[in-house]
């Protein structure tokens, strides 16, 4: 990672000139971008990079693809038909930087983020499944919906200590309750780096040796999960005795940063605020860039650096200057996550279109065209739910619900990928497609329909909204012809044929892709 | 027919060398289902969830303390005893082979389930490892198959894990319902009317975007719908068999498991796992174990004859097995006292599958508490059913981001008596 660090400020220094010559300047000699100036200043990078490459961009997305994105990326769940047409039809030339705003501001956003952070850092082991996941998942959802800076949000997390009932964020070392399991996680989900396999092994492809990896281990040795008894809740503290349980692969070193210095650690104090504290400073070399390419992947479908939490020097950044500008406007605008959120979606790279165009077809790694990402399992719930109304989406047969075993847990785990599947790539089979089709929860009558049916009973006004409140936009002339057609067949039963009609459009790719 | 793996698939399915499949897919469906039956290998795990008492049902002790109620009997194999309750099995012994020093070393249920199923300790690695089936499902399963892979019938197994969704088996919770959401909730022809439409929205979605997402969700939905409509897909209807084969496998749900599992197997299904609960057994130890072999004996007995008649037994491997053994001695648990876990020592049975029946492998010693010959770990068992089953189990399989993951952990040893 350092190779590329110095080649980069070189490149900096050349951007910095011809975008931010008004921007404030910071102490550091880093000029401040605001959010548009940030989205021209990334649109700069990317449009050079495919200039080098010889790859065309595709044109920007029409506002149907646009919208139906934004709130997916954003809430996690499509919007419903009014919403879609209000956008549609707007006159307003803002409105695109407007909605971000808006879907920044709703709840949704929260437990979207909450969805996503609670799948990357709570495994479904079985010691993990013993502690009900509702805390956790309310404290994340709060911390983001206050857009709680990400430094002090990481910080308050990795320091956590009490009871889960009290403070949610225990429940991250409740789930990872071995010290080679939280090792793993912290590296991974907040420094970006796959350390594991240094825990048996000097790593194969970097200069991380076993020592890397139980130095930083060294700094969770005090931590005590204490698992829930009868009618108690488990709660997590750092006593400042003992030594916990070790795996047979453990290291006895000192605790020492990631590449970095062994801090005094005082015996008589806990060790986790001195790890969050470097973890979680501007200086950090791993920290804003793992956060920023995190929330790059997730918002493009893949990182500049790619797989998002694999960074090392053998698996370089496919745009080294977007990386850098990037991190660095984060912790230039206080690691604000909505800042860095709006910078993303008002580039012209986040609104194109995912039609390939011109040569770009094949391109995957330059941002020519927006990928077509899959749905996540809670977007597909969500976003059926939103559709279906109070005729919940199918459930496993035969399960007790209980914490962390809602019908909607059970959706996710029935259609998830474990470890981190490529969002670009659909993963599900026939199990899944079988429940999509057939079950009876998806073919009662849905909310959304009873109430399009009260609304109007022009046909051609009915299947606009049921295009509208499934696929985000209106039918094409061709699709008009044909399901039209297919209602005027069934005019002795027309709620029957408008059914059909968003069985077919729940159940295509369209539907569950993000495209 | 040439095997191609999921990603092949996509590309050579993107590129247009699959064109058929473009044009009219769910129209050729009930054509092509008729082409199944590729020569494979099978598995059918019969899983005793809660850990069986091995001093109680294939490695008895008589004479020893804390032996137990049970008796010893023959079995077709000079030599060899197993329990009393277990009669119909017992004459099958040629064809099987006990493997009595199993030796695992976790002793939790969920953790234990785990490793049996994966090979691998749970939470390792920052992994989640397949179980056996979805391994099965995606090393010998054909991918086009309009069935399944994997079927886990009235139990919850272990998923694919980083085998993606594809893999994960296809449950039935009861095997008198068969699979859950096979059938279409409206009449055919309405179904079919729905199909076409959704058909001309995919191309059409697909001609714009051109995402081998949408192609993959595209053969998803051909093989759900090929499964629905093909003569393939009557497997999971028991109630096609005539009473007389269900009262031989008898009639209980373990024994209608066991029927659907070799109607599956049948018509090319790579792996069914059947579960039976009801092992945990630190209380009434004898009462319910009893009740459990009553269960075991038929159904088992009857799907081994019933694959050797067919003579699928040499290319059906049929397991019987929990997550541990238990305890050689009698806890004190009230007055009707039981065994508790114990992954020390205990015993798993394999039949068929084309190994060397008729034998013991291994020894415990006269309590049944310790291996003292050819310890069995749980990578030897994995890399063990592997290669009965013709899998490679020294291949690396590849995570979806790209990490190589070996399909049994290094170190493991087959057993060589079995082949």
């Amino acid at each position: 990672m350092r190779r590329w660090h110095h080649a980069c400020l070189a490149a900096w220094i050349v951007l910095y000139g011809s975008v931010a010559a008004h921007a404030a300047q910071q102490s550091a000699g880093i000029p401040k971008l605001n959010a548009a100036q940030l989205a021209k200043a990334i649109d700069q990078l990317i449009d050079k990079r495919l200039a080098q490459e010889k790859i065309s961009p595709s044109p920007l997305a029409d506002d149907a693809e646009f919208m139906r994105r934004a709130y997916l990326d954003i809430t996690g769940v499509i919007p419903s038909w009014q919403k879609a047409a209000e956008f549609i039809d707007s006159q307003d030339p803002n409105k695109r930087a407007r909605l971000i705003d808006e879907l920044l501001a709703d709840p949704k956003y929260g437990r979207h983020f909450a969805d996503v952070w609670k799948q990357l850092t709570f495994p479904l082991t079985s010691t993990a499944r013993r502690y009900p996941d509702e805390p956790y998942r309310q404290w994340l959802t709060a911390k983001f919906n206050a857009n709680t800076p990400w430094d002090k949000m990481v910080y308050e997390w990795l320091t956590a200590t009490g009871s889960q009932d009290k403070n949610g964020a225990v429940t991250y070392f409740l789930a990872n309750g071995t010290i080679d399991q939280i090792t793993d996680s912290v590296t991974k989900q907040f420094l970006g780096v796959q350390l594991q396999c240094a825990q048996c092994h000097n790593h194969p492809f970097t200069n991380w040796k076993r020592d890397e990896y139980w130095g930083m281990a060294a700094f969770f040795m005090k931590v005590r999960p204490e698992r829930t008894k009868r009618g108690q809740t488990a709660s997590v503290t750092e006593v400042s005795k003992g030594k916990p349980k070790l795996p047979v692969s453990a290291k006895q070193v000192p605790a020492k940063f990631l590449q970095g210095a062994e801090p005094k650690l005082d015996p008589n104090k806990p060790y986790r605020p001195v790890l969050a504290e470097w973890i979680t400073s501007p200086n950090n070399p791993y920290f804003a860039k793992a956060m920023v390419n995190r929330m790059w992947g997730q918002f493009f479908g893949r990182g500049i650096v790619h797989p998002v939490d694999d960074m090392h020097e053998g698996n370089p950044p496919t745009n080294p200057e977007l990386l850098t500008l990037l991190a660095e406007q984060f912790k230039a605008n206080g690691f604000d996550l909505h800042y860095l959120i709006r910078a993303i979606c008002q580039t012209k790279a986040y609104q194109r279109t995912s039609k390939p165009a011109g040569n770009n077809k094949d391109d995957k790694l330059f941002y020519s065209h927006m990928a077509v990402k899959v749905m996540t399992p809670e977007m597909l719930y969500d976003s059926l739910q939103s559709v279906m109304g109070n005729n919940r989406p199918p459930v496993n047969r035969g399960k007790k619900p209980r914490p962390g075993n809602s019908a909607r847990d059970q959706f996710a785990i029935f259609f998830r990928t474990d470890e981190g599947i490529d969002p670009t790539e659909y993963s599900a089979g026939i199990p899944q497609a079988l429940r999509l089709m057939n079950s009876g929860e998806l073919n009662r009558n849905s909310a959304m329909l009873d109430e399009i049916l009260k609304s109007t009973s022009e046909p051609a006004e009915v299947l606009d909204r049921l295009f509208l409140g499934t696929l985000s936009r209106r039918p094409t002339a061709n699709e008009k012809q044909k399901f039209l057609g297919y209602i005027e067949q069934k005019a002795d039963n027309a709620r029957d044929g408008y059914r059909d009609v968003l069985w077919v459009l729940l159940n295509t790719s369209e539907f569950t892709l993000n495209h | 027919m040439i095997k191609l793996s999921r990603r092949d698939f996509v590309k050579l399915s993107s590129a247009g060398v699959m064109a058929t499949s473009m044009s009219g897919w769910f129209n050729v469906l009930a054509s092509r289902a008729a082409q199944t039956g590729k020569k494979h290998k099978s598995c059918i795990l019969l899983w005793m969830e809660g850990g069986p008492s091995h001093k109680d049902t294939f490695d008895l002790k008589p004479g020893t303390p804390d032996a137990g109620e049970f008796k010893p009997i023959p079995t077709s194999v000079p030599g060899i005893q197993i329990c009393e309750h277990l009669p119909s099995v017992a004459k099958l012994m040629n064809h099987g082979a006990i493997i009595r020093s199993m030796s695992t070393g976790e002793g939790s249920h969920g953790r234990a389930r785990y490793y049996l199923h994966t090979g691998y300790k749970e939470g390792v690695g920052g992994l989640v490892y397949p179980s056996i089936g979805s391994i099965a499902s995606k090393e010998i399963g054909d991918p086009n198959s309009p069935l399944p892979n994997y079927v886990a019938i009235a139990g919850n197994t272990y998923g694919a894990g980083y085998l993606g969704a594809r893999h994960q088996p296809l449950k039935v919770v009861d095997p008198n319902r068969g699979v859950e959401n096979m059938r279409s909730v409206v009449s055919s022809d309405q179904f079919n009317h729905r199909v076409g439409l959704l058909e001309a929205m995919e191309k059409s979605f697909y001609r714009e975007y051109q995402a081998d997402s949408a192609n993959a969700h595209m053969t998803a939905y051909q093989r759900a719908v090929t499964l629905m409509q093909s003569k393939e897909g009557k497997a999971f209807d028991i109630s096609q068999e005539p009473a007389s084969v269900r009262a031989k496998y008898g009639n209980s749900r373990f024994g209608d498991g066991c029927l659907l599992a070799r109607r599956l197997v049948e018509v090319g299904v790579s792996f069914v796992e059947v579960t039976l609960g009801g092992w945990d057994t630190h209380q009434d130890n004898w009462t319910r174990v009893k009740r459990n072999c009553e269960q075991v004996d038929p159904a088992m007995s009857a799907l081994i004859n019933d694959l050797k008649d067919r003579g699928m037994l040499d290319d059906t491997l049929v397991i019987w097995m929990g997550e541990f053994g238990r305890t050689p001695k009698i806890n004190k648990r009230g007055n009707k006292p039981g065994r508790d876990h114990y992954p020390r020592a205990w015993s798993c049975v394999f039949f068929g599958g084309g190994i060397k029946g008729g034998q013991v492998i291994g020894r415990t010693d006269k309590e049944g508490a310790t291996v003292e010959d050819r310890p069995v770990s749980a990578i030897d068992f994995m890399a063990t059913v592997c290669q009965i089953l013709g899998i490679d189990y020294n291949k690396e399989l590849t995570t979806p981001r790209g990490r190589p993951v070996r399909i049994v952990d290094k170190g493991a040893m087959p057993i060589e008596q079995l082949f």
